[in-house]
C-alpha cells in the first residue's frame, strides 16, 4: 500500500457497471459458459505478461460446482476490475494480479456471494480496496493508515454479518435436529407403500 | 358401543372408522402388531389430498430440453428458503447449470433441506438405509404421507383399477416379509374411513402361521401393496379372496414374477417406481413400454456422470426436481437409479429402468433373508458404507467403510444369518470406483 493508485470511486463505479459477459456462469465441469482460465489469461496478456501456463490455469478450472462456483464468479468480476485502464497502462501488475486472483481473493469469496461485489456498495468498496492492497496500492488521496483502517472496518462488518447469519441458520438446524430426535420412532404413521 | 374415539392418533376418525379399527386390532387371527397405528391427517391435509387427486389427472409433460413452467419459481424458492441451496449464492440463470445433489448430501444434513418457513409440528422421521449405502432420515408429515393415496389411485387408474373402499372395508394391506418391521392397523380419512393394515408375513409374527391367510381373507383388502419378496410369500398362502390389484414397490418387479402373480391372483401386478425422497415417481404402463410419470410437479432428467442431459433413449442417472414433500424440496437430486427418457406424444416416460434388483439371501438353516433385515441389524453400528455379497456356496463377504468395530459388525450378521454362517468382514477405504453409488446387496442366488 506504499504507492498511490487510482481513485477508489473509479473502481467502484467500474464494478457497478460490470457487463453481463463477466457475470455469466463460470464453466465448472460440463456446466456454465465462461472459461475463467481463458479470461484470466487474456488479462495477463493485457497487463503486459505472457498468457497463463497450463499449471497456472489449473487453479481456475474445477469440476466441483458447489466448492468453486462462487470463487470463480468472483475471479471473473475481479478480472473486469483489473481491466481498468489505470492498471493496463502501467504494464507492471501481472504477477500481483495473478496472486490476487489465484489466492488473495479466496478468503473474501468464502464470505461473500460474488454478485454482491456488483450490487452492494460496501462489497464493491471492499473488493476494490482489497484489489489495490494486493497490488501494493492504496486509493488516491488516502494515507496508508486510512486505507488499512477502512479495509479492516469493511471486512469486520461483513464478517459479523456472516457470523450472525450462520448463527441463525445453526439455531434453525438445532431446532430441526431436536424435533427429529423427539420424533425418532414414528414410522407407524400410515404410509401406503414400501419404498 | 365403541368407546372414546382415539382422536389423538386419528384426528378425523368417525364412529364407523373406530369400529373397523377395533375389528382389525382385536381380530382373532390378527398378527401380533408391533405398534399402534397412526393417521394424524388434518382437515387441511384431507382437502389437499382431494385436490391432489384432481391435479394428478394432468400428466407431467415437457419436450426434450424443455423445463416445465413451475420450475423457475420452485428453484427461486429453494434458494431463498432452504439453507443447503442458499449457501451456493443466487441460482444460475440457466436451470441446466444448477449443481446436482445426491444421497450423501441428504445423509449428511437432512435439516439443511428444510425451508425456513416450514413449521416443524407433527414431524415424522423415516429412517431409510436404501441400497446405495448412505442411510438417510426423511422428514415428512402426516398430511404429506396422505398424498401417497391419491398417487396410488393415479397409478391404479393407468391399469383401469379404481379404489372404492369406504367405511367398514379394508382398502389396502401393505405386506412385508422380513424378520421384523413395524406392523399396525389404521383407518384412513382420505379413503372415507376405510381400513389399512401393515402386516409381516413372517410366521413368527403371528399366533399361528395359518392366521395369515385367515386374517387377510377376512380383511379382503381391495389392493395389496408390498415388495416382490413379500408377494412371493403371499402367493404361497391359501387365500380365497382376490384383490383388484397388487402394487409392487421398493425393488424391481421381474417380468416372470409379475406374470406368475397375475396368474395366481387374477389381477394386475403393477410395478411402481418410488423412493422415500420423492414418493412414487412412475408406474409401469400396461403395455410394458416403460414407466409413466405420476407427479405433474416432479421434473425428471436423465444425466450422464458429468451432469449433462442424456439424449432421449440414452440411459443415465435419474435426477429429480420438485416433489410434494415440503420438508425436502429436491433440486436436481441424483437418485442412483438408471433409465432412459423417451417421449410418447409429448409425454416423457422412463424406459429401461434399472432400479434396485430384489436380492435374496439365505440363512444357514435355508431360511430366506430379506436385505431389509440386514439393514436394520447394521443400522445401530457406526458404519459409513457397506456392500454385502453372498456367494453360491452361501458364504458372505461384507466390505465396509468407516466401521469402528468389525467384530460387532460380524456379530450383527451372525444374529441374522445364524451363528455358523461363514462371514468375511473386510475394512476398505472405498467401495466402487470413485463413486458414492454402489450396489449394496448382491447375491449369486435368484428369487
Amino acid at each position: 500500500m506504499q504507492t498511490e493508485g487510482p481513485p477508489l470511486e473509479t473502481l467502484t463505479r467500474r464494478l457497478a457497471e460490470c457487463p453481463a459477459d463477466f457475470l455469466a456462469e463460470p464453466r465448472v465441469g460440463s456446466q456454465g459458459k465462461v472459461h475463467v482460465a481463458a479470461v484470466v489469461s487474456d488479462l495477463m496478456r493485457d497487463l503486459g505478461r505472457a498468457p497463463l501456463t497450463l499449471e497456472q490455469a489449473a487453479v481456475f478450472q474445477s469440476k466441483i460446482q458447489r466448492q468453486d462456483r462462487n470463487r470463480l464468479q468472483a475471479v471473473l468480476i475481479a478480472c473486469w476490475l483489473l481491466h481498468d485502464p489505470w492498471f493496463l497502462e502501467q504494464k507492471r501488475f501481472a504477477p500481483q494480479a495473478y496472486n490476487f486472483l489465484s489466492r488473495g481473493l479466496n478468503e473474501l469469496a468464502k464470505l461473500t456471494q460474488a454478485q454482491q461485489f456488483i450490487t452492494d456498495p460496501d462489497r464493491r468498496e471492499e473488493l476494490a480496496r482489497l484489489c489495490l492492497k494486493e497490488l501494493g496500492l492504496r486509493p488516491a488521496g488516502e494515507t496508508m493508515a486510512q486505507a488499512q483502517d477502512r479495509l479492516a472496518t469493511l471486512n469486520t462488518i461483513e464478517r459479523q454479518r456472516v457470523i450472525q447469519a450462520a448463527r441463525a441458520a445453526e439455531e434453525r438446524a438445532r431446532q430441526i435436529r431436536a424435533a427429529m430426535a423427539a420424533e425418532a420412532a414414528r414410522e407407524a404413521e400410515m404410509k401406503a407403500m414400501r419404498e | 358401543m365403541t368407546g372414546f374415539l382415539p382422536t389423538d392418533r386419528f384426528p378425523l376418525i368417525t364412529a364407523s372408522g373406530h369400529r373397523l379399527l377395533q375389528r382389525l386390532q382385536e381380530h382373532p387371527h390378527a398378527p401380533r402388531y408391533t405398534h399402534l397405528g397412526y393417521n394424524r391427517l388434518t382437515l387441511a391435509g384431507l382437502q389437499r389430498a382431494h385436490d391432489f387427486l384432481v391435479e394428478l389427472q394432468t400428466r407431467a409433460g415437457w419436450e426434450p430440453g424443455e423445463i416445465p413452467a413451475w420450475v423457475d419459481e420452485f428453484v427461486a424458492q429453494c434458494y431463498r428458503e432452504a439453507p443447503f441451496y442458499r449457501r451456493d449464492g443466487p441460482p444460475p440463470a440457466d436451470f441446466f447449470d444448477l449443481p446436482t445433489t445426491d444421497r450423501a448430501d441428504l445423509s449428511r444434513e437432512p435439516w439443511a433441506f428444510v425451508p425456513d418457513s416450514q413449521p416443524l409440528d407433527d414431524l415424522i422421521i423415516y429412517n431409510t438405509s436404501g441400497t446405495t449405502g448412505h442411510p438417510i432420515d426423511i422428514l415428512t408429515h402426516p398430511d404429506t404421507l396422505a398424498l401417497y393415496i391419491p398417487l396410488l389411485q393415479a397409478a391404479l387408474a393407468t391399469h383401469g383399477v379404481t379404489l372404492r373402499s369406504g367405511p367398514d372395508q379394508v382398502g389396502i394391506a401393505l405386506i412385508c416379509y422380513q424378520k421384523r418391521t413395524y406392523t399396525y392397523a389404521a383407518v384412513l380419512a382420505v379413503l372415507d374411513q376405510a381400513g389399512f393394515v401393515k402386516v409381516n408375513l413372517n410366521p413368527a409374527e403371528w399366533r399361528s402361521p395359518d392366521d395369515r391367510a385367515l386374517f387377510l381373507d377376512d380383511c379382503a383388502p381391495e389392493i395389496y401393496t408390498g415388495d416382490p419378496i413379500a408377494f412371493g410369500e403371499l402367493a404361497k398362502l391359501p387365500l380365497r379372496t382376490r384383490p383388484k390389484a397388487l402394487v409392487s414397490t421398493a425393488m424391481t418387479l421381474i417380468a416372470g414374477l409379475k406374470q406368475s402373480l397375475e396368474g395366481r391372483f387374477g389381477c394386475p401386478a403393477i410395478d411402481v417406481y418410488s423412493m422415500n425422497e420423492s414418493g412414487p415417481i412412475g408406474v409401469a404402463d400396461p403395455n410394458g413400454e416403460g414407466y409413466l410419470l405420476l407427479q405433474p410437479r416432479l421434473y425428471v432428467e436423465v444425466l450422464d456422470p458429468d451432469g449433462s442431459a442424456c439424449p432421449p433413449g440414452v440411459r443415465g442417472e435419474i435426477t429429480l426436481t420438485g416433489g410434494f414433500n415440503p420438508f425436502l424440496p429436491l433440486l436436481r437430486y441424483r437418485t442412483g437409479d438408471y433409465a432412459a427418457l423417451e417421449y410418447r406424444g409429448g409425454q416423457p416416460m422412463l424406459t429401461r429402468l434399472e432400479g434396485r434388483p430384489p436380492t435374496v439371501f439365505r440363512a444357514t438353516d435355508g431360511r430366506l433373508v430379506n436385505n431389509v433385515d440386514i439393514s436394520i441389524a447394521l443400522r445401530p453400528l457406526t458404519i459409513t458404507q457397506y456392500a454385502l455379497h453372498q456367494s453360491a456356496d452361501g458364504s458372505l463377504r461384507l466390505r465396509v467403510r468407516g466401521a469402528d468395530d468389525l467384530e460387532a459388525v460380524r456379530a450383527a450378521l451372525l444374529e441374522v444369518f445364524g451363528s455358523d454362517q461363514r462371514v468375511v468382514v473386510e475394512a476398505v477405504e472405498a467401495l466402487g470406483a470413485g463413486s458414492d453409488k454402489i450396489t449394496q446387496y448382491t447375491s449369486d442366488g435368484g428369487l
